[in-house]
């Protein structure tokens, strides 16, 4: 219970530290603008500032001290921050007490020189302040290193992207990092580097070549989430399906190696969608996924953006566009039974959204086999109503080589039974309906 | 509401009775006004899909946020069905007659249950003093059925014509053992009364796909022995909107009360009515921002053309003799359960997403042999029915169909076994239910019973399984779909739901 009540004050460290920060930036701004006569009188603000900077220095140093015993940090810098942050305190309560009237007026200090010794104080706090910054952030996190870094190309293919460097590498930075790196090192160990990567942490190397199942960092993420040894621990994003296909894929295909190239190691196809999705290549999108824990298979054809404007004029139209997927942008369209409208007013917005149109319903509105002709355009479609309308056995030749066409529906039709037996057994169309047809 | 009209000025906010009414503005509707602006929330499930619309109301109600959000990322999965009718078989129907084939039990007809069974497991009060459980072998028998050979009771011949289509789940299990918890666990998540049924859910979540009828509809045969009371409340909004309840459908007569304008006063009248209503009621809601105002506007107007849709909808002139023969001859009779899979087909047509029948009269405690044939003759053609006509129309395609009730019932005998006559304790351990249509594998069994259907041995689906995959099936994830009340998020599956992998259609 102690405890508890030392690392809840200890995490108030970060919010006290700004206490002394702003009143000794306050010190010093009113020592130099009290050199104007405008000013003068701001001078005597000074001691009282000082005070106040230097008993929140001290109140910062103590609950800097208990948040250094929750550990996980580096050892270095932390000591450099211990050092800097009691020294800066020190160095403001000395510069109070040649505040004091006795002490100055026996010291003889000149203005001029107090002032540079409170410019002193300055420098430090900043020197402090960024070594807290660091702790907290990571080392790279304010550097001359950002300013420099070159961000990584996109590599403009599966095959062409590196499965470290390009996609594995960012990945555990991304969902890792924030606690396995430099300077904060959990658990001994950062995922910043492929090095960092093979000397591991507490419980060993993190990775075993070619060995999924025997490396630490891949047992980790594949636990039960409630597992106390699952990671990301503490309720942060645990990976997703693909990105542990990927991790998979990496340690054994890649020998969990850097330097290598997709397209040039063993089955790239396994992990090409996965890639794909992680990288967001080339406008396709891959197995869309979730924490639920079933992956769908959505055809990559389906782009991820569609036509707005059409969508908003077949509104208008009284059709309606229901989004079945927003990653890639599915599309659900019915057209209202009996709406009166012509295929004119409409084909050319369908069109315009065609690859988007995953199912679609245009029954009983009196179309006719040419009307439809546009229907082999729209090639990722999957389910297809056009029940009840006055089509003929030409229809077969506008939907029969639809890849994606799973189910048709042609009931209350004039199709022919023989052109339905043709279109079941020589398309890759799994159900094709026909009640009451050829009438 | 667009025309002008001199009495325009009494819709002003200065009558004394308004300011009577401002007076009351109290501390809460002021915080949850102010904090939230729920205005909008209101409008969500006709807004809230239609990622691209946008509309002034909309726009005005961004602060509505949170709500927003978890709105407009729905659908989270590519969805399998568009609608769903859920065929509850009200007060547990006995697995053990129906479609859990249990061979071994014939040897053992009358010796007591062993206790390494039953394991200590807590009986209900009703069988709970009884010296002896004397095990209950069905007295109907079962014969193989379909492609895969199914077994099914010779009490469903007509469901076992179409099990090819069916995906039996032989190891549901439920936490309730008595009747009100049970159907309220099913129905809303909770065995407390006061959430949201499934139907409102997927109303709030996904809106309507026929704007002139409900998006939820009820319908409670008339011809179930009504051995446990059903309420409204099963198909209540909870806490959600109140648009989002569903909407009861009677037998015979209206179907919908007082939809019908009073004699002497016409269409036109209706409609001009309605507008000065709405434009009171926002007047009301500028000063308030009740969601339940926008509530009642919208549900005003929908019963306006309600006028017209549901009189047409449940309008059986033109079904041919052949729809009543297939559905058997009680489909003729209006209310029956074979009436109400029509109805519910026609509503499933009219691309309504959820509609719920209800078929009371199988909590056979006692003379369950003879009762239970007589539920089974009263449901099982019309059930069969459904999914033949759902299926040639092609609407199986997208539609999902659910059968079944809250719990099953005990392998031993409540009350005296005889060799024609015994009774069936509740019993919420496993049972049966199935589903067919949208996004299940058709003609499989899944999960196991032991030797005496009481416990499973084989992949468990508790209710909230079953209800996190009904939602996955209609694109939601059920632990995405949240609302916001009383300080907490509260969702279907409650904290618990696991999707049932092992049903999906690959």
């Amino acid at each position: 219970m102690l405890l508890d009540i030392f690392t809840f004050t200890g995490r108030l460290h970060p919010l006290i530290v700004h206490l002394p920060i702003g009143f000794l930036l306050l010190a010093v701004l009113f020592d130099l603008l009290a050199y104007r006569p405008r000013y003068a009188y701001l001078r005597a603000a000074v001691p009282l500032t000082l005070l106040a900077g230097f008993a929140a220095a001290a109140l910062a140093c103590g609950f800097g001290y208990l948040l250094s015993l929750s550990g996980d940090y580096d050892a270095g810098v932390l000591g450099r921050h211990k050092r800097s942050g009691i020294f800066l305190a020190i160095v403001a309560g000395v510069l109070w007490a040649l505040t004091i009237p006795r002490i100055r007026t026996r010291l003889q200090l000149p203005a001029k020189a107090f002032s540079a010794l409170l410019a002193g104080l300055l420098l430090l706090t900043g020197y402090a302040g960024h070594l807290g910054g660091s702790l907290t952030h990571g080392d790279d996190y304010l550097s001359l290193a950002v300013l420099t870094a070159q961000k990584r190309a996109l590599p403009a293919s599966v095959e062409e992207a590196f499965i470290y460097e390009d996609v594995v590498q960012p990945m555990l930075v991304k969902k890792c990092g924030q606690c396995h790196r430099p300077g904060k090192l959990k658990g001994e160990l950062s995922v910043q580097d492929l090095a960092s990567l093979l000397k591991g942490g507490k419980s060993g190397p993190a990775l075993v070549a070619g060995q999924p199942e025997q490396s630490e960092l891949y047992k980790r993420i594949t636990l039960d989430p409630d597992h106390e040894d699952f990671m990301p621990a503490e309720g942060k994003p645990p990976l997703k399906r693909s990105e542990v296909a990927i991790i998979r894929w990496w340690i054994a295909q890649a020998s969990a190696a850097g330097g290598k190239k997709i397209g040039e190691l063993k089955d790239p196809a396994a992990i090409q969608a996965q890639v794909a999705a992680f990288l967001g290549l080339g406008g396709t999108a891959a197995p869309v996924e979730t924490v639920a824990g079933v992956e769908q298979r959505i055809n990559p054809d389906i782009p991820l953006q569609a036509d707005q404007q059409a969508i908003a004029r077949l509104r208008q139209k009284g059709l309606m566009v229901r989004v079945m997927l927003h990653q890639p942008l599915m599309l659900d369209i019915t057209l209202p039974a009996g709406s009166g409208r012509s295929i004119n007013e409409i084909k050319d917005d369908l069109l315009k959204i065609g690859k988007n149109i995953i199912w679609l319903n245009l029954s009983a509105n009196g179309f006719t086999e040419k009307d439809l002709a546009f229907l082999q355009e729209l090639t990722n479609l999957e389910k297809l109503r056009l029940e009840k309308n006055p089509l003929g056995d030409g229809i077969s030749a506008h939907i029969a080589a639809l890849p994606h066409l799973e189910a048709v529906n042609l009931n209350e039709t004039r199709i022919s039974e023989a052109a339905v037996q043709q279109l079941a057994q020589h398309s890759q169309i799994r159900r094709v309906y026909s009640w009451k047809a050829g009438k | 509401m667009g025309h002008h009209h001199h009495h325009d000025e009494i819709f002003k906010l200065h009558t004394p009775d308004f300011r009577q009414l401002n007076k009351k503005l109290d501390r809460r509707t002021f915080l949850t006004k102010t904090s939230l602006g729920l205005g909008a929330l209101a409008m969500g499930s006709l807004l809230g899909r239609d990622l691209f619309g946008s509309s002034p109301k909309a726009a005005a109600g961004a602060a509505a946020g949170a709500e927003a959000d978890i709105l407009k990322a729905l659908p989270h999965f590519a969805p399998k069905a568009k609608r769903v009718v859920y065929l509850f078989m009200s007060g547990g129907p006995s697995q053990i007659e129906t479609f859990d084939y249990k061979p071994g039990l014939a040897a053992m007809l009358g010796q007591d249950l062993p206790p390494s069974v039953r394991n200590g497991q807590r009986l209900t009060g009703m069988s709970a003093n009884q010296s002896q459980l004397p095990v209950a072998p069905s007295i109907y028998k079962f014969n193989r059925h379909g492609k895969n050979e199914t077994w099914v009771s010779e009490l469903l011949p007509h469901t076992a014509q179409v099990v090819d289509d069916l995906c039996i789940v032989k190891s549901l299990y439920s936490e309730a053992i008595n009747h009100d918890p049970a159907i309220t666990f099913f129905q809303t998540g909770n065995q407390l009364p006061g959430r949201p049924s499934i139907g409102s859910w997927i109303s709030y979540g996904l809106g309507s796909d026929n704007h002139n009828l409900p998006t939820f509809i009820v319908l409670v045969s008339r011809n179930g022995q009504k051995d446990q009371p059903l309420y409204a409340r099963l198909w209540g909004n909870g806490f959600l909107p109140s648009k989002h309840q569903g909407v009861q459908f009677r037998a015979g007569g209206d179907p919908v009360l007082f939809l019908n304008n009073p004699e002497g006063y016409d269409g036109k009248d209706r409609k001009e009515m309605l507008e000065y209503l709405t434009k009171l009621n926002q007047l009301q809601n500028s000063a308030y921002g009740d969601p339940e105002v926008d509530a009642r506007i919208a549900q005003y107007e929908m019963a306006y053309r309600m006028q017209t849709s549901v009189p047409e909808a449940m309008s059986m002139a033109d079904e041919p003799d052949e729809v009543f023969d297939l559905y058997g001859p009680d489909s003729r009779d209006p209310g029956t359960y074979a009436a109400n899979c029509i109805l519910a087909r026609k509503l499933l047509e009219k691309d309504v997403k959820f509609v719920q029948l209800y078929h009371q009269g199988w909590d056979q405690h006692g003379n369950l042999p003879q009762a239970i044939a007589q539920q089974c003759k009263a449901t099982d053609q019309a059930t069969a029915a459904l999914i033949k006509d759902l299926k040639r129309r092609g609407l199986l395609e997208d539609t999902l169909v659910i059968w079944g009730g809250e719990f099953g019932r005990t392998v031993y005998s409540q009350g005296k076994l005889t060799a024609t006559d015994y009774g069936r304790d509740h019993h919420p351990r496993c049972f049966t239910m199935w589903m067919a249509g949208a996004g299940v594998k058709a003609g499989i069994s899944y999960g196991e019973t032991d030797d005496f259907s009481y416990n499973i041995v084989k992949d468990p689906v508790h209710v909230h399984d079953f209800q996190a995959t009904l939602l996955y099936l209609m694109g939601i994830d059920h632990e995405r779909l949240t609302y916001k009340f009383q300080g907490r998020r509260f969702r279907l599956t409650d904290v618990e739901g696991k999707i049932v992998q092992g049903i999906l259609a690959s």
